[in-house]
């Protein structure tokens, strides 16, 4: 009884020791996506700064959006994507960059800068990208003899007939609205009511084949074989197809861009102005710049990267995927999303209730 | 009939701190979400100035309403949302009434052990054991069902029931049985004649402790539903999370507190007019 109590003791201890040498040294709140830095880059970085780096996540940048409306605060970075980006510069929510302590700007490809949210890169660098595209079960496919080079496969039901309940999309408003768009020939970024309507017709066409809107467990799904055919992220589709080469699975993943086109997600490195330490903001997106902390995001997960520097460094099968790294044909069909108002965001939702309950 | 002082001020002492915490942590938040749904979303999310100003949506308003009642796929969804949470209910009152009373009739000294295998479960985190259902589900061909969201929300919900089913029976005098037994019921009359009646009780407070966090529940539908099994709890989220719209999402938290309480209340008055006179 005493042991325990002195052990409890002891515990307490420690943990103000703790907390007290914790309080004494510096950190960067960093506010990202899941699994967004490698476990190695981060000690890196903690090692070089002396700091320590702490992590919140978000799965999507309308819950980041949403919670730092909420009232969330004392980040020093945020890697928002593009649309988000111009959301948060209008709310006056960043902090101009100063470009002279961003000396790794050098290695990024000119075609990622300057981009439509930022044209100046007044506030923003981007830090990884992805493609929304299909992912599939390469043998089903070939068996069933349906083309994954296209939107098609997910919304006409002459391919879906063979596909009914095996097919998952995004969970996501405005990815699958701009899929339907894209597909229909509009912009992804399009907000005309009746080019919205017409893609709302479409999705509800499609959706008797579907197994779920889906987006947190399609890479699970896709690897154990339950489902044949997803709408999602490269990156994550990357992760589908290693898992199930690690599984032994009899069938492999792929995944390829349609050709019609598709969302281009460009995340970037911002500072949010409740940030406490733009010192060591500043340090950290420097460093996550420099070519091995950009080629090992991409060497681990699959991401794309803008950083020209860093593709001598990653893996080739990586390098020459053109589903994670676009050509430059293919990457002037690519379309990002852009920030939508309140009543286009009302609309929006509006419809996404119906078509979540016809 | 002057009830003594002292007596009155134990009575406060008793009924405060619940009362209180009733006042901050359940009808204060109400009226701020009341109010919240009657006021404009803001540009980025929140709400918009409370202070009308001139050329902007700013100020109070009825609209969130209007699109509430101006549309039938809002109440399609409560609906829906009621179908799943009744049947979820059902379907726990059937499956926790057995062993509730297995558990009552059992030896003194087994029953608080059996009660620890009930709440055990609790010992994780509920989204890792609906992940496991995930897993068994996927290759039977039932994830994303409406199956396997009624599935994961009784598997989650089953101890509320069991536990209040239990407190109740473990109470009833057991000479009632040898008396009804003595004046010639058989088992299934035993039961249903004494046994059933004297644990409505039990049973109401175990079916409104599942059905109310049911019929509010996203999770569940999100990860083993399909494409058919939103629910109002999703919407709600959706409202928070997805589109920023806060007095969109305050005016269905707020519909779907009013339906609860509907709910209740008309249980409570369809209870009392079913008891036995005491």
């Amino acid at each position: 009884m005493d042991a325990l109590r002195a052990l409890r003791g002891l515990a307490f201890a420690a943990l103000l020791a703790g907390g007290g040498a914790q309080a004494q040294q510096d950190r960067l709140h960093v506010y990202n996506w899941n699994n967004y830095i490698t476990e190695d880059t981060a000690e890196r970085f903690e090692q070089t700064c002396r700091c320590r780096l702490v992590q919140d996540y978000y799965a999507d940048n309308e819950e980041m959006l949403a919670k730092l409306a909420a009232g969330a605060s004392g980040y020093d970075i945020l890697v928002p994507t593009g649309d988000a980006v111009a959301t948060l510069i209008r709310q006056g929510a960043l902090r101009p960059l100063d470009r002279a302590r961003l000396p790794n700007l050098a290695n990024l490809k000119p075609e990622f800068l300057k981009l439509w949210f930022d044209p100046a890169n007044r506030y923003s660098v981007p830090y990884a990208y992805s493609v929304t595209l299909l992912g599939y079960n390469e043998q089903k496919m070939r068996e069933l003899g349906i083309p994954t080079d296209t939107w098609a496969a997910i919304f006409e039901p002459k391919y879906l007939e063979r596909l009914r309940g095996k097919v998952t999309v995004l969970d996501s408003q405005r990815e699958l609205m701009a899929a339907a768009l894209i597909y229909l020939g509009f912009a992804a970024y399009d907000t005309d009511a009746a080019h919205w309507k017409q893609a709302r017709e479409l999705i509800l066409r499609a959706k008797p084949y579907w197994a779920a809107f889906n987006a947190a467990s399609y890479i699970k799904e896709l690897t154990v074989g339950n489902i044949w055919l997803a709408h999602g992220y490269s990156n994550d589709m990357h992760t589908a197809r290693q898992d199930a080469l690690k599984a032994g699975r009899k069938f492999t993943i792929g995944y390829s861009t349609p050709k019609e086109g598709a969302v281009f997600a460009v995340d970037n490195l911002v500072m949010h102005k409740s940030g406490r330490r733009p010192d060591l903001a500043y340090r950290f997106m420097n460093f996550l710049l420099e070519p091995e902390s950009s080629a090992a995001l991409s060497n681990a997960i699959g991401a794309g990267s803008p950083n020209a520097a860093a593709m001598r460094l990653i893996r080739p099968e990586i390098a020459e995927n053109r589903a994670i790294f676009p050509g430059p044909e293919q990457l002037a069909k690519m379309q990002q999303l852009h920030e939508l108002t309140r009543a286009e965001r009302r609309l929006l939702n509006r419809m996404w209730i119906e078509i979540k309950v016809r | 009939m002057a009830v003594p002082r002292a007596e009155r001020v134990t009575k406060w002492l008793i009924a405060g701190p619940p009362l209180a915490f009733l006042l901050a942590f359940f009808l204060l938040p109400s009226l701020i979400m009341a109010l919240a749904s009657l006021r404009y979303p803001g540009e980025f999310g929140g709400l918009a100035p409370l202070a009308a100003r001139p050329g902007e949506e700013s100020g109070l308003t009825l609209e969130n309403y209007a699109l509430f009642f101006g549309d039938w796929v809002y109440a399609q969804i409560f609906a829906k949302s009621l179908v799943i949470a009744a049947l979820t209910t059902f379907a726990c009152l059937v499956l926790a009434y057995p062993l509730a009373l297995l558990i009552a009739r059992s030896p003194k000294k087994r029953r608080d052990f059996m009660v620890l295998l009930v709440i055990l479960p609790f010992a994780s985190n509920f989204l890792v054991r609906v992940y496991a259902w995930m897993i068994i589900l996927g290759p039977m061909d039932l994830l994303f069902t409406r199956f396997a969201v009624i599935v994961g929300m009784v598997y989650v919900h089953l101890p509320f029931m069991i536990l209040p089913l239990y407190t109740n029976l473990e109470k009833h005098d057991p000479t009632l049985l040898d008396a009804a037994q003595d004046l010639g019921a058989n088992a299934w009359h035993t039961f249903w004649r004494v046994t059933f009646p004297l644990s409505l009780p039990g049973v109401f407070s175990g079916s409104a402790l599942v059905f109310i966090p049911v019929l509010g529940m996203f999770a569940i539908p999100e990860l083993l539903g399909g494409k058919d099994d939103w629910m109002v709890g999703n919407m709600i989220k959706e409202a928070f999370l997805g589109t920023r719209d806060w007095p969109f999402g305050s005016m269905l938290s707020l519909m779907l507190t009013l339906a609860v309480l509907a709910i209740a209340g008309a249980a409570a008055l369809f209870a009392r007019r079913g008891a036995p006179n005491e």
